[in-house]
């Protein structure tokens, strides 16, 4: 099968194609150098053409994610479409089925999707839920931050066991990476406890949530995994928060990058950037944090952009929910995942003319825009805890226009003057930085440039037309055009095959699950599984052999190799 | 004027959704137009005019406030008579089944019978009259809402089963008869006025007003008593609470 779509103007950032009038080649679901005289043509007609979108930071699978199903069924009755003869039925805003999530996706033309936190005595539910989604391609980061084993090992210094224990908790669940949630604090919750900062020593582990922070960054790179830690800060929601953040980012230079990446990817931080003391004197500090990343070459971000109306917030940060709810009086959904983590989901409506909310609207906007390089900040609402992935398109046209920006800070309270910078910065984003912060930045930052996030050859032929023309229109202007072009793809091809044409799904293939099978010497994991099978046996409420993830819970696997042994020796 | 005068075809056993039936969506309409509207039985697409005999009388214009729907027959078995209807009028001189008047935000509907639950769910304005009975969760908000009627006025004149106004956040509700368990449940405003008995009415209330005519069987014990209290010339012993919830719900029992 084999593809050629002519006349676009491409943005592939990777290749440093910048609108130019470039043709790609697709054959066997591969971006290629040519193809042959018999490839089906797509004319773009000078369109906008992009690398399929990657999202490395969503909620879009696993057990808390049901659980905001669960809660709110009226979010279910949201955005219903009946089944067709193609896709079947749509449900849901902030937590939609299984199907609405690819479908959604594929119709902004995004291709591959992360969930960003899964513990591993619950991969299985992530895993069942992750094969329903159809077309995209996906993966989930494991959460490792506050289990048991993990704080052992850093208290004991032992960096070859904890190692052997990330190695193995990655094939357990299969997971692609590291996750680390409020670390510490996350197992703390199933005490009724926390931890307040990076240098509190977390009760009965004698750790403290740094060392755990340090150790897992020196473990990633001893394992070579293809992304780093994923950090989610200790204090978030908490006023004056973003000293906490910084802190956690300066440990980033205590380690060393082991591929071009970086070493630290510090999550959503619309919720990690508070300033003042308390509820009164809340401001934003993003440009503090913007400050130390213009500044600073091993730390990645993601806005986690807030969207005004409908969100659940849906975290392993189980004490910040409940604090959560207590505020809001609103549900509170409460989890304890054994030796592993804690969770917590509680629904929220942000509302324009509450500060909190005006505020933190502002927080995502100014790191991206005051933080000069788009690779260090990615696109994302954290859905749905900022809010719906749908609303992306929103973000877009937010980034590429002042004026949008300024129509909507008339709509805020006025907190959004004093308490923010957003009114006065007038940078507006062009095409090629949306290009990063939506593909090739979350590409590189989750280490799957080899496939992802560009159109060069050897690539997925995952790509997305929209019906913009880059050379006819001013976005800064017609930003209402920009946000109903990203809204809804007029092509989403989908490893060379059409899946969206003008914004409705024709073709709904199954994506892949991305894993990461990281090898350690064999002598490391037999003894580290001694102490995994004492736990399971004192602990556990279930049997280790109940308890990994079983391959026919992945029929589409794609498992990418790491580990301390050089592949080739296994 | 237009009037539509709708007669069941058959006895309807299977239920039928029928948000189709409403004055929004037949008036400017000819009787064949309103014949071909969707309406769903059970999991087949059919039509209103498969289902009911639809006969047309006078001139309407377009407008849903000079369009009265009179429905003659045994309709227990037909879903969301009504639904978010915005004006005009309809009449029913039999029983409906559930979701009655759902989120109407104006019109009047009667009913000569009983309506099944959820009559006026999630309503917003406008007026039901039910003249037998209803069911559950009359005026309430649905599964998982924070908020159920919002405005208008709800009616019966016989007895309502449990849960009426539950979350509901304003307009007003009265059952001439009794009420079942727990009438206000998490309500955040509005009125509720019970002719009959009832028991552990307005159990996490934070607002609104609930008062009881009847008897009280069991008082839930999140009320504080505050003496008696005269409204509309009777003297009722008054609380407030929920304090569970620091509500400020007031609570009159005669
Ligand atoms: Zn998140």
């Amino acid at each position: 099968m084999e593809l050629l779509i002519k006349n676009g103007a491409v943005y592939d950032p990777i290749n440093g194609i910048k609108g130019d009038k470039t043709d790609i080649s697709i054959k066997n679901g591969k971006i290629v150098d040519k193809v042959s005289s018999r490839a089906l043509v797509i004319d773009a007609g000078g369109r906008l053409i992009m690398p399929g979108g990657v999202d490395a930071h969503s909620h879009i699978a696993g057990a808390k994610v049901n659980v905001g199903r669960v809660m709110r069924p009226e979010d279910t009755r949201a955005g219903i479409i009946p089944r067709t003869k193609i896709t079947r039925p749509y449900t849901g805003y902030t937590v939609p089925n299984v199907y609405a999530i690819g479908y959604r996706y594929a119709q902004m033309g995004y291709t591959t999707v992360f969930e960003a936190a899964q513990a591993i005595m619950k991969a299985r539910h992530t895993h069942e839920e992750l094969e329903e989604i159809p077309i995209i391609d996906k993966g989930a980061l494991t959460l490792f931050g506050s289990n048991w084993p993990t704080m052992d090992y850093v208290r004991e210094k032992d960096m070859d066991k904890l190692a052997a224990y990330v190695a193995w908790g990655l094939l357990a669940s299969r997971g692609f990476g590291i996750k680390a949630v409020n670390p510490g604090g996350g197992e703390m919750w199933g005490f009724g406890k926390n931890v307040s900062g990076l240098d509190d020593v977390v009760p009965n582990f004698d750790v403290t949530p740094a060392q755990i922070i340090v150790s897992l960054m020196k473990v990633n790179e001893m394992l070579g995994l293809p992304h780093s830690v994923h950090l989610h800060c200790n204090n978030l929601g908490k006023p004056g928060n973003y000293k906490t953040t910084l802190a956690s980012m300066e440990l980033a230079k205590q380690v060393k990058p082991s591929k071009d990446r970086q070493v630290m990817h510090v999550t959503h931080l619309t919720f990690n950037s508070w300033g003042g003391t308390n509820w009164g004197d809340f401001e934003s500090k993003a440009d503090e944090i913007a400050n130390f990343l213009n500044n600073s070459e091993n730390v990645t971000t993601d806005m986690g952009q807030l969207i005004f109306g409908s969100a659940t917030t849906m975290t392993a940060d189980g004490p910040v929910q409940y604090a959560n709810a207590k505020l809001l009086h609103a549900k509170w959904g409460n989890g304890d995942v054994e030796l592993e983590d804690a969770s917590g989901v509680v629904p929220i409506f942000y509302v324009k003319q509450i500060s909190i909310h005006a505020i933190m609207w502002a927080m995502g906007l100014e790191l991206a825009l005051l933080t000069k390089d788009p690779y260090k900040v990615l696109l994302t609402t954290d859905h749905p805890n900022g809010g719906p992935f749908v609303n992306y398109p929103e973000v877009i046209a937010l980034l590429m226009s002042n004026k949008k920006r300024q129509e909507e800070i008339k709509t805020l309270n006025e907190a959004v003057h004093k308490r923010t910078r957003i009114p006065g910065i007038e940078r507006e984003l062009d095409f090629n930085d949306i290009a990063i912060m939506t593909r090739a930045g979350s590409a590189k930052v989750l280490g799957l440039l080899d496939t992802k996030g560009h159109l060069g050859a050897g690539a997925d032929a995952d790509i997305a037309i929209y019906d913009i023309k880059p050379d006819q229109i001013d976005p800064s202007v017609e930003h209402a055009k920009i946000k109903s072009a990203f809204s809804s793809a007029a092509y989403t091809i989908k490893g060379g095959e059409v899946v969206v044409k003008d914004g409705q799904i024709v073709a709904t293939p199954a994506g892949r699950t991305f894993w990461v099978d990281a090898s350690v010497p064999d002598q490391h994991t037999d003894i580290m599984m001694k102490d995994i099978r004492m736990k399971f046996k004192n602990y556990y409420s279930i049997n280790l052999a109940n308890y990994m993830v079983e391959d026919a819970y992945v029929t589409h696997p794609n498992v990418v190799r790491a580990g301390v042994i050089p592949v080739t020796a296994r | 004027m237009q009037t539509v005068t709708l007669k069941p075809r058959m006895e309807i056993m299977i239920s039928v959704e029928a948000e189709n039936i409403s004055p929004d969506r037949f008036a400017g309409r000819t009787e064949k137009e309103i014949q071909s509207l969707e309406v769903w039985m059970g999991n087949r697409r059919t039509t209103i005019g498969e289902l009911f005999s639809v006969k047309v009388e006078g001139e309407g214009g377009s407008a849903a406030a000079d369009t009265e729907i009179i429905m003659e027959g045994d309709f227990s078995r037909v879903k969301r008579i009504g639904e978010g209807m915005t004006a005009g009028s309809i009449m029913i001189k039999g029983n409906v089944d559930m979701h009655l008047g759902a989120k109407m935000s104006g019109g009047k509907i009667t009913v000569a019978g009983n309506a099944d639950s959820w009559a006026g769910r999630e309503m917003k304005g406008g007026e039901i009259i039910i003249e037998g009975d209803a069911g559950y969760y009359l005026g309430s908000g649905y599964r998982g809402e924070t908020c159920g009627m919002r405005g208008g006025k709800i009616t019966v004149l016989g007895n309502a089963l449990d849960f009426v106004g539950e979350h509901m956040c304003g307009g007003e509700i009265v059952v001439k008869g009794n009420a079942g368990l727990l009438p206000g449940l998490s309500n955040n405003g509005g009125k509720i006025i019970i002719g009959g008995s009832t028991s552990r009415p307005g159990s996490e209330m934070a607002k609104g007003t609930i008062i009881i005519n009847g008897a009280v069987d069991e008082m839930m014990p999140v009320y504080r008593q505050e003496g008696t209290e005269v409204v509309d010339g009777v003297t009722y012993r008054k609380y407030t609470g929920d304090v569970v919830v620091n509500g400020k719900g007031l609570l009159y029992v005669k």
